[in-house]
């Protein structure tokens, strides 16, 4: 579940749209290391299809996302 | 049984809602529908525009202020407006229906990549003769080869925008500490929940405003209205966006819009030569006098121009229609500067002659030729985005 998920890091692209939050997320990752789990909060209706292909296309494990108020936070384990 | 016929129906309904307005449709079904649409809007009147509204909208705009002394088609009319309109309407309409209409306020950074982009979004359509869509989608389709040079300049504008946007992510500090949007729906009142009856509202404001059309005789107009209206359903809820198809291949290397635009393309483009071979439609019809200085440089403006507002066109529009500070911000200084700039060229014969010529293709290969060639290129942007995404050579490194 995402509810018991521990992030290492967390980026906040609230109020961000499309491409920013992937964009900021490939280069957070980047400074990450394998296994890390990096949280990202976003407002972007678009966010919620973009992370889950770009998790895939790049790599790394898409754990899921919960719904905050007003906002969505994307977890993501890096590969 | 009666009523266990009416719980069956009921659910039914509740599935349908469920499928239409809260899961994803996948983007290759809006690259179809949108080329089946585009062919019924050329049949029922004219074809499908987004710029050209934009610019009337403008237009309108500068005649009110006093800067332009020639008042332009009432945007109430002007099929051009009513198409882009009609696009607003349905992504408004579609976004609400799927709860996802809420004023996203971006931070400032943010909003000036909306002003600059869409200033240079209104600069390239008027070289261009219209957006991702006058320009490239309906021009291809129309035979012209406008539409093939503003697809390159395309690709070159989205490239380098996207050099842009890396350069920013390492030099400039922004949108850290973005505010997080009020979004008006937290505090209070569930606003969230009132949304679909809404948008059920909104669409039957469009269907009343079509009939009021018709009964005045400009049944062709509010039916564009709905075809405008259609667009922008099918394009908020398969969030297609055409600058994607261009930048993506460079920035994460994906290529399932450039796809859908290619499958989508193609329809079109084998509509719009059934309507204009057979005599039905005048061949001229968006064939610009811009190629190739035109659709070429001013693609590059636009391209770049859409990268940095995160939006085309169709794209800025529908995502005004959502609610987004950024994108309304775009929308209105495109319309404006495309108002200008396309003043600017008409009011000289050299500029006007620089832009280009009129270059319909069947003139020189004739329509068989024409169209073996233009379904080829599309399959060869299908295949390379394709190729693209399993060897990553176009992909550009951070």
């Amino acid at each position: 579940m995402v509810d018991d998920i521990k992030p290492d890091e967390t980026l906040d692209c609230r109020g961000l749209s499309c491409p920013m939050p992937v964009l900021k997320t490939k280069k957070a990752i980047g400074k990450m290391k394998s296994g890390q789990v990096l949280e990202v909060l976003g407002t972007d209706p678009g966010t919620k299809n973009d992370m889950p292909s770009f998790a895939k296309r790049a790599g790394h494990e898409y754990l899921g996302a919960k719904d905050d108020e007003g906002f969505t936070r994307f977890y993501i384990k890096v590969g | 049984m009666n009523e266990q016929n009416e719980s069956v129906l009921y659910d039914l309904l509740r599935r349908g809602y469920r499928q239409v307005f809260y899961e994803n449709w996948p983007i290759w079904l809006g690259g179809l529908l949108i080329g089946i649409m585009s062919v019924i809007t050329f049949a029922w009147a004219r074809p499908w525009g987004v710029a050209g509204g934009l610019r009337n909208w403008g237009d309108w705009f500068f005649n009110i202020v006093g800067v332009y002394e020639k008042a332009p088609l009432s945007p109430l009319i002007s099929t051009n407006s009513i198409l882009t309109l009609g696009l607003l309407w349905g992504a408004f309409g579609s976004a609400l229906m799927s709860k996802q209409f809420s004023i996203r306020i971006a931070p400032p950074l943010e909003l000036i990549k909306g002003i600059v982009g869409g200033i240079f979004m209104g600069v390239g359509a008027a070289m261009a003769g219209g957006c991702n869509v006058g320009g490239f989608y309906t021009a291809v389709s129309a035979l012209s080869m406008g539409g093939i040079a503003m697809m390159i300049g395309l690709l070159v504008g989205a490239y380098v925008g996207l050099r842009y946007l890396y350069w920013e992510l390492e030099h400039l500090p922004t949108g850290q500490g973005g505010q997080p949007p009020s979004g008006g729906k937290e505090k209070g009142f569930d606003w969230l929940s009132v949304e679909p009856i809404a948008g059920a509202g909104v669409f039957l404001g469009a269907l009343v405003c079509a009939w009021a059309y018709a009964s005045q005789a400009y049944t062709r107009v509010g039916g564009l209205l709905l075809c405008g209206i259609a667009f922008g359903v099918i394009i908020q809820r398969t969030r297609f966006c055409f600058v994607r198809g261009f930048r993506d291949p460079f920035m994460t290397g994906e290529g399932e819009v450039a796809r859908a635009i290619a499958i989508s393309i193609v329809i079109s483009i084998l509509g719009f030569a059934a309507l204009k071979w057979t005599g039905l439609r005048a061949e001229s019809v968006y064939v610009t006098q811009t190629f190739w200085f035109g659709s070429l440089v001013g693609g590059m403006v636009f391209g770049f121009g859409m990268v940095l507002a995160g939006g085309c066109g169709s794209g800025s529009v529908w995502r005004a229609g959502e609610g987004q500070v950024k994108l309304i911000l775009a929308v209105a200084c495109f319309a404006l500067s495309t108002s200008l700039f396309k003043a600017l060229i008409n009011s000289s014969q050299g500029l006007k002659a620089l832009m280009g010529k009129r270059v319909f293709l069947p003139d020189y290969l004739g329509y068989k030729w024409t169209l073996i060639l233009f379904v080829l290129i599309f399959a060869a942007y299908y295949l390379a985005a394709t190729w693209n995404e399993e060897t990553d050579k176009f992909t550009v490194e951070m």
